[in-house]
């Protein structure tokens, strides 16, 4: 009898940083990164990103056109800077979700948010990007910051997120993508493949995980090809808007 | 990015603001969930204001249905948020004003009339004793100040207008006033006669 943990060498591959992995391990091996870094992901967040991902999340918020009453979905919500301001704009008629397939991630956003007293309009779902567990046409609003390229099968998250989202509803993408100026990118290389293993040994003492994170940003599609990727699984008026450089950009497409 | 960095630091800072006056979130409770757009024409900016429970969220976009929009410049902007009289500003040729306009003058009203009590943000920092003598110097600074400036303008008026005659005083000024209303109001009475009797002379016999 096989081992369903074995890989079977006829199984698909896909990258896990600059390596492949077969597909199965994937979810795990992203999965151990992030049990990993969970305890210092926000001061992480803030030495790596030198305080800027608050600013991209601020635009994604404003571009996100959240209303009173609305009902949100954050996946890869991590520690839940994103579901936390949602809360907030829906009010207590609205609903925000936040959803992390990793378990570590989940309990230290909930914790996070519970000690802020973030509670009265939001829940937790530990769901796969893939296979979300709501119902069709359910919400207003759909956002997944830093997480996509995580996902094993992107096309199949994406549809997914298109199946959950009312019609009209969005979905914002923030993600790391290619930067648009040569200079920019060579510095940027140099940042990533050196400066973020080094103060993930430093802060977190697991280069690794920081090595990972350098490698996936590079794997992860581009700006046009991410935008492709929206306008297949079925999303129109598909744009994106480069941010510090085209180092992070914000994807949104609206379900028609 | 820069604009993003310095709303975000004018929404810290109001919101700092805002928690020093412990009646301000109840105040502004009925306004959350609103958007109010207040467009500068010059220079050409928009800042967009959300109440919201804990605070007012700042933006530069807002991609949803704005609940009242104010147009004006710079300095019709900067008068109506300090003047009292805030209708007569609003009726400017270059103000324009869409929407519910009574979020505008509420949220206008609750931002004029804050108290801040800073003294217990300062307490914070330097213990309640020193905070008590620092403020107790500050508000006897401030009574002094405030008795000096009176006492300079009813000074200076006196001086204009007694000594060096320089300015007609104000009961003098109000009896001309009067003089010349009251010419204006016979000027006018005359007009009006003559006015009838030559429509008389042209009448025919």
């Amino acid at each position: 009898m096989s081992n369903p943990r074995q890989p079977n060498s006829n199984e698909p591959t896909t990258h896990f940083g600059f390596q492949d992995v077969p597909e199965s391990q994937k979810a795990e091996k992203v999965a151990q990164v992030f049990h990993s870094v969970a305890a210092r992901y926000d001061i992480m967040n803030d030495v790596l990103s030198g305080g800027m991902h608050r600013l991209w999340k601020r635009f994604t918020i404003e571009l996100s056109g959240v209303r009173r009453g609305n009902k949100v979905l954050d996946i890869a919500g991590g520690t839940g800077d994103l579901a936390r301001k949602f809360s907030s704009l829906v009010g207590p008629e609205g609903e925000v979700v936040l959803a992390d397939i990793n378990a570590s991630m989940l309990k230290v956003g909930r914790d996070r948010l519970l000690d802020k007293g973030v509670a009265n309009n939001i829940s937790f779902v530990q769901a796969d990007a893939e296979k979300l567990p709501f119902p069709d046409n359910h919400f207003d609003v759909v956002t997944i910051a830093f997480g996509l390229r995580n996902v094993t099968h992107k096309e199949d998250a994406l549809r997914s997120m298109l199946r959950v989202l009312k019609p009209g509803g969005r979905l914002l993408v923030l993600e790391f993508s290619k930067p648009s100026n040569p200079l920019l990118s060579k510095f940027y290389d140099a940042y990533s493949f050196k400066f973020m293993p080094l103060a993930g040994k430093l802060i977190t003492d697991d280069a690794d995980s920081y090595r990972y994170l350098a490698e996936s940003i590079r794997m992860h599609p581009d700006q046009d090809t991410l935008k492709a990727m929206m306008s297949d699984a079925g999303f129109e008026r598909v744009t994106f808007h480069n941010m510090t450089g085209g180092i992070v950009a914000l994807h949104r497409g609206i379900k028609p | 990015m820069f604009t993003q960095f310095a709303f975000a630091s004018a929404e810290s800072a109001v919101n700092r603001l805002l928690k020093l006056d412990s009646t301000a979130h109840a105040r502004l409770a009925p306004l959350t969930g609103k958007v109010i757009a207040i467009a500068c024409t010059a220079p050409a900016i928009t800042v967009y204001l959300i109440p919201l429970e804990d605070g007012i969220q700042l933006a530069q976009q807002w991609h949803a249905p704005v609940d009242c929009r104010l147009t004006a410049p710079t300095t019709l902007l900067l008068k109506l948020l300090s003047s009292a009289d805030k209708t007569s500003i609003l009726h400017h040729p270059d103000v324009a004003l869409d929407g519910n306009s009574a979020l505008l003058m509420a949220l206008a009203e609750i931002l004029q009339s804050l108290e801040l009590d800073w003294e217990y943000e300062v307490s914070r920092w330097l213990g309640p004793v020193p905070t008590a003598l620092l403020s107790g110097h500050l508000r006897s600074r401030r009574d002094w100040l405030v008795q000096s400036a009176h006492s300079l303008h009813l000074d200076a008026t006196d001086y204009l207008a007694e000594e060096s005659r320089a300015l007609v005083g104000r009961t003098e000024a109000d009896m001309r006033f009067t003089e010349i209303d009251q010419l204006k109001l016979d000027l006018d009475r005359l007009d009006a006669r003559i006015a009838r009797l030559l429509k008389r002379n042209q009448k025919p016999l």
